[in-house]
Parts: structure tokens; sequence; C-alpha cells
């Protein structure tokens, strides 16, 4: 078996196409990190700014002087030294100074923006005391945010789901703690991390989708299927090579990635929880770690339930061409079709959800089953695990039965 | 060893390319003769297990084919006509390969190898990929393939296209010398293949068996006899339209014909010793016709 297994992998790794798309992958992770690293801008006091490694260390010493508990203290101190910075400085020169809590400023811009809204300067529109209250101000906005998509739905949401979304606001332990983090940031806040995953799964789309249909096309399909185990443990073999390949490839692109990104800007700020920025009002109460871990996770099942569905259509189509459109299909096409409102509860159970998690964490996408309320991934997440897994019998059946014409 | 077919029948849509065979085979050689289209391929595509027959059933000691699954998959090695190979592989991958899908242990699997490479005479591109080989070679790999698990039942395509004299004379006695404690089954088209090793010749026409027997008895089956005259180049195209020719054969003084026919084609015409060529011609050939004569 493990022979078979080596073998078939042999046969994936060895076509020249597929060392080509693993190149091109290859490539696409250390541009795709540098760009990361370059997005992180430190700006000098007059207000020109640089970008990459050297910007990561000034803004980390701006940002270590806040580093700490974001009590109402320092909410107040945020405020009051927001406004007299941009009092006494013109431009881009205030930016130097909001550099090393810019964070907590986006939480206060969130937090007292209208429902729909985001306003940038909210933040010198609000009294020192008024910011001190952001974290009774979060647990009130959810309630108006709760009023405004109902409105926009016409449909109220049930007693257990505006219990739930109100519990997960109440259980985020207040007050947050911040420090620098732009590792992560740079990391889990940005498209980058989703881009890559969209071509990691096209790109594995390339190594897999030949497993099975390559048979017929070099021909090879009477010998192998007149073999002794051509019906049965050739088939796993192929089948377990196909994820050897998915695992293989889709974590080694995305540690690379990370470790990357995180080499180069830091892994501080591993343990701050994502509310501490733009995921000000997220339902899923967890640090960037767990973040970054849950994205990968989630990024996984969905590569894997993609790329099975593709490798079922490499047999059934016996095309690898077709095949290949597959993984295109699924995690381009929603993106570019646009999330169209009438379609958006549909649109919200695609696989391609599961490629960019860190994008819709801070969505309020829930479900009520059999009485009980899930948040979206708590929901995406295993309905594709359990279809990833019942792909498998269906890849090896179908496979099995294959008539040689 | 008995493999045999009951009542089978393969369909495409409307068109019936085997049609109702009875056929029971045991050890020994058999030779499946039929011109192209008969139905020889599709025929043996069931009895691997490739396709699923639309009608009847075949039986390996008395245990349907299909129902055996992996055990009967166990006994065969196949040579199929048109076939191909992972054009990565070098000749070692692939032996090997193949060898761990029939379920042969890793240890024995590389000693069958090496004995078969030698046996085909591939020693020397052991280790050069797939794609880089000739046609004969690589229906050679094709042959050391099909050999690799022993099989008690040898069913083999067309296995001499493409392969040289040399190869073929090689790979005839290769048969001859397996044939022994098991099945054999080869198509071809090439008489002389089949004239020294099969012990048995199963003509096929249009998807039916029309005959079978030794090479003897198939010949002694013709009801017309063989015969040779030399006739004037003008009265070839004559000769054409009205008989069924199995050779021509022009020099200086005129044509010398090797005519099938019941009744004496010439004044000067001798009587033949008949061979299994004129034999595959009674039976499968046509009168040239206006077109053909005309060439
Ligand atoms: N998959 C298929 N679909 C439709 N018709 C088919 C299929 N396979 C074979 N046939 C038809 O069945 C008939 C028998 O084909 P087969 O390949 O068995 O002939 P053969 O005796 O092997 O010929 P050859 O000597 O040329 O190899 C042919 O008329 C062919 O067109
Ligand atoms: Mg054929």
């Amino acid at each position: 078996m493990k022979i078979m297994l080596q073998f078939e992998l042999k046969k994936i790794f060895h076509k020249q196409v597929n060392k080509i798309v693993l190149f091109i992958l290859a490539a696409v992770v250390l541009a795709g990190s540098c760009l990361a690293i370059r997005d992180v801008w430190y700006y000098r006091e007059d207000g020109s700014k640089i970008s990459g490694l050297s910007a990561a260390r000034q803004l980390k010493k701006e940002q270590d002087k806040w580093k700490g508990y974001i009590t109402e203290d320092v909410l107040r101190r945020v405020v009051e030294e927001e406004k007299a910075a941009r009092v006494s400085s013109a431009g881009d020169e205030v930016l130097f100074k909001i550099q090393g809590y810019d964070d907590i400023r986006d939480m206060i811009n969130i937090g007292f923006s209208e429902v729909g809204d985001y306003d940038y300067y909210m933040c010198g529109n609000i009294t020192p005391d008024e910011a001190a209250g952001l974290y009774d101000r979060r647990m009130l906005r959810i309630k108006e945010e709760i009023k405004a998509s109902e409105e926009k739905a016409g449909t109220a949401l049930s007693e257990k789901e505006r219990e739930y979304l109100l519990n997960q606001y109440e259980s985020l332990k207040t007050p947050l703690y911040y420090e620098y983090a732009e590792g992560w940031k740079a990391l889990m806040d940005s498209q980058y991390l989703s881009t890559l995953m969209t071509i990691t799964i096209v790109i594995i789309g390339f190594l897999v989708s030949g497993i099975f249909s390559d048979e017929f096309r070099f021909k090879a399909d009477s010998i192998f299927f007149s073999a002794k185990l051509g019906r049965n443990k050739a088939i796993g073999a192929k089948i377990k090579a196909g994820l050897v390949a998915i695992t293989v490839v889709y974590w080694s692109a995305m540690l690379l990635f990370s470790a990357i990104i995180l080499l180069a800007l830091g892994f501080g700020g591993a343990g701050r929880m994502i509310q501490t920025g733009r995921n000000f009002s997220s339902i899923y109460n967890i640090t960037y770690f767990q973040f970054w871990l849950f994205t990968l996770l989630g990024g996984y099942i969905g590569t894997l339930f993609i790329l099975m569905l593709a490798m079922f259509v490499s047999v059934k189509s016996r095309s690898a061409v077709v095949a290949i459109t597959i993984p295109f299909a699924l995690s381009c096409a929603p993106m570019f079709l646009g999330r169209i409102p009438a379609m958006t509860y549909i649109m919200n159970l695609f696989p391609d959800m599961l490629l960019r998690i860190n994008w819709y964490v801070e969505e309020y996408l829930i479900y009520e089953i059999g009485g009980k309320v899930f948040r979206g991934y708590s929901v995406l997440i295993p309905i594709y695990l359990v279809l990833f897994l019942g792909m498998v019998p269906v890849l090896y059946y179908g496979y099995k039965r294959v008539e040689v014409k | 060893m008995e493999l045999e077919m009951i009542d089978l029948t393969k369909k495409f849509g409307n068109f019936t390319a085997v049609n109702h065979l009875n056929i029971t085979m045991n050890n020994g050689v058999y030779g499946l003769l039929g011109v192209n289209g008969a139905g020889k391929t599709t025929l043996m595509r069931m009895l691997c297990t490739l396709l699923r027959p639309t009608g009847g059933k075949v039986t390996c000691n008395g245990k349907e084919i299909f129902a055996m699954d992996g055990e009967y998959r166990k006994l065969l090695g196949y040579l199929p006509q048109d076939f191909g190979f992972y054009p990565e592989f070098t000749v070692q991958d692939y032996l090997l390969y193949v060898a761990t899908i029939k379920g042969i242990r890793p240890a024995v699997a590389k000693k069958r190898v090496k004995e078969l490479t030698a046996k085909v005479g591939l020693e020397k591109a052991a280790h050069k990929k797939m794609k880089k080989l000739s046609g004969g070679m690589k229906r050679r790999a094709g042959i050391a393939q099909a050999m690799l698990n022993n099989p008690k039942i040898l069913i083999l395509d067309e296995p001499t296209a493409g392969l040289d004299p040399n190869e073929r004379i090689r790979f005839r006695n290769l048969i001859s010398e397996l044939a022994e404690e098991r099945l054999v089954l080869l198509s071809t088209h090439i008489v002389s293949d089949v004239e020294y090793i099969a012990n048995e010749i199963l003509l096929m026409k249009d998807g039916e068996l029309v005959h079978r027997g030794t090479a003897g008895e198939l010949i002694g089956s013709m009801r017309e006899q063989v015969w040779k005259c030399c006739v004037e180049k003008k009265e070839v195209k004559h000769f054409m339209k009205k008989y069924k020719i199995s050779n021509v054969k022009s020099d200086s003084h005129g044509v010398e014909l090797r005519v099938i026919s019941r009744e004496k084609p010439d004044q000067n015409a001798v009587l033949e010793e008949a061979n299994l060529e004129d034999v595959f011609l009674y039976y499968f050939g046509e009168k040239a016709g206006e077109d053909n004569a005309a060439i």
C-alpha cells in the first residue's frame, strides 16, 4: 500500500506541468508575503512615510508605549491625544502622532459610528468620557445592529438568535489587551491570505485533477483496471495520493507565507483579541493566533472539499481539463459575481466562504438549527467536513465502476 | 483452468459487436483470427472485466468472473491492443508499479521485473523513460507487464503488432514456452503468428464464431481448393473479379496467381496445398470486385 502510494505521488510530482505550477505557487507565496510586509507603514514626523521591515520596527516603538489593557483611562487618553494631535499638526503629520494607538482609535470609530457607517473622524467628535464607555457602547450597538438587520431583511430574529448574539458580545472579556501585533495584522487583516488560498486551491487543482483521468488520457486504464487491485486498493492509493498532495501543498504554502510574514514583522500580539481593531464588532471572541489557526483550518476543509469534488468530476468526465474548472468556479466565481443580495443566503453557504474566513469574521452570520444557534462558520466547517468525507466513498465507487471502452 | 463464455453478447447502442458467443477454453494457446471490426478486442475486454456484457456471462472454473472480482483478476495477464504508459516513468518504474497494483509483494516484484526485462530484451532500456521508447519496445514492455503475475489466463490483443522479425520469433518462442499450465488467448491478423503456436484457432466474423479448430482442421474445412496458375498481365483483372486471390506475384514472363476456387480456374493451373492464409481468405475474403480489380 505504501509503495502504491509512492508511485501515485510520483505520477503527480514528476509531471512537467505540475512542476511548473508548483514553482509558480512558490513564487506567489514569496511575492505575496513580501507585498504583505510592504503594506506596513510608518509615518515620520514630517508626514512622509516608509514601509516594510524598518517601518515595523519604528511602529513597534510607538505602539509599545500603549501596551497594556485598554481601560477607560486609556480610551480617554486616546481621544484627548488624537484631538490634541489634530490641533497641533497639519496634514499627514498627524499620522505620525496617532500611529501608536491607531487600532484603539479604530475601535472607537467603529463603536461610535452609525450602524452601517464608518466615520474615520469619530474620535474627534466625542468627549473623552463618552469614549470611556466604549464597551457599554458596544453592547448597545449590537442591539441597533440587530434592529437594522431585521428591518433590512424584513424578518425578525428569533428570541434565541437575539439572545445568542447578545451573549456572544457579553462574554467578550473586557478590558481588551493591546500590544504591537503588526505581524498578525499583516497576515490576517489583508486580502493576501485569501487570495493566496484561492491561488493555492487552483494550483493543487492542477495536481489532483489528473490523478484519475490520466489513466484514460495515457490509455493506461486497460492495464490498471484489469490488475488484481485495480478496482480496490489501487483506487484507495489514488485517493490517498490526492489527500497527501492537497495537505502537503496547502500547508506548505500557508505555513511558509505565515512564517515569512511573522518572522519579518514579529510574532508579538498573538494573544491579542481580534476585537482590538477592525474586527471590533465580531462575534468570534478569539485571539489573533486562534484566528489564524481557525482561518487556516477552515480553508483546509474548504480546499479538501472543493478538490475532492474536482477529482470526482475528473472521474466522471475522464478529463483533467474539465476537472480543473471546479476549483476555479468554486473559489473565484463567487468573488467576481459579487454577492447578489437575493442570493446572499445561498452564497453564504458556498464553500468559498471557507477560503475567506478572515474576511467574513466580522459579519453576524448565524443559523438556528434544531433550537440551537450556531455561528456561520460553526455550521459551514462541519457541513463541508461531512461533505468531504462523504465524497470519499462516492469517488471510490465512481472509479471502481468505470468501464474501459 | 476453464474459461467459459455463455451466450456472451455486447451491444453498443443497437450495434452488436459480440453476438451470443458460446466458447469454452482450457489450458493451451488459442489464436483469435478475424478482420478489423470483427469484435476481437471487445470480446477480450469482456474477458478482462473491463466491459460488462450486455447479455450472457463469462465463468472461470464455473464462477462468474465479475463476482470473483480481484480473485479473477489475480489470474489475469492482459496486453491491450492500444495502450499507453505514464510518460515520466522509466521502464523499471512502470513494471514495478504494475506489479504493485497486481498485488505482488515488493521483493518478488523486483525479481520478476528483472527476469522479464531480460526475457523481452529490454535490459538496456530499463532506466529509460517510457516516453522515449520506440513503438516495438513499448509493446515489449507491455508483454512483460502482462506476464508479471505469472498469469494463469493470458490475454494478448495483437501482441506482435510493431515487432521486428527477430522479436516476433522470440515472442512466439516465449508464448510456446509459457503455454503449458495456462490459457493463452491471442488475437492477430497475422496468420503466421498463430499457425505454429496455437493449439486451436478461432475464426471470428461480425461478432460471431464462424469456425474453430486446429490449423489442420481449418484447412480441411475448406470447401474449395487452392490453385497456382500463370497468366498474362491483362488477364489478372478478370481473375480478380471472378475468384478469391490469395497471392499475386509478377515476373518478366507474366503473373503467378494463387487462386481459391472450387473448379480449376485455368487450363494449366496446378493444385497447391492450402495453408492457413488461404483459410483466412476463404472465410473472410471477398472477390475484389470492380473497384479493387482496377488497381
Ligand atoms: N466503445 C464502443 N462504442 C461503440 N462501438 C464500438 C466500441 N468499441 C468497439 N465498437 C465497435 O464494435 C466493433 C468491434 O470492434 P473491436 O474493436 O472489438 O474489433 P476488433 O476485432 O478488435 O478489430 P481490430 O482488428 O481492428 O482491432 C467495431 O465495429 C467497432 O466499431
Ligand atoms: Mg482489436
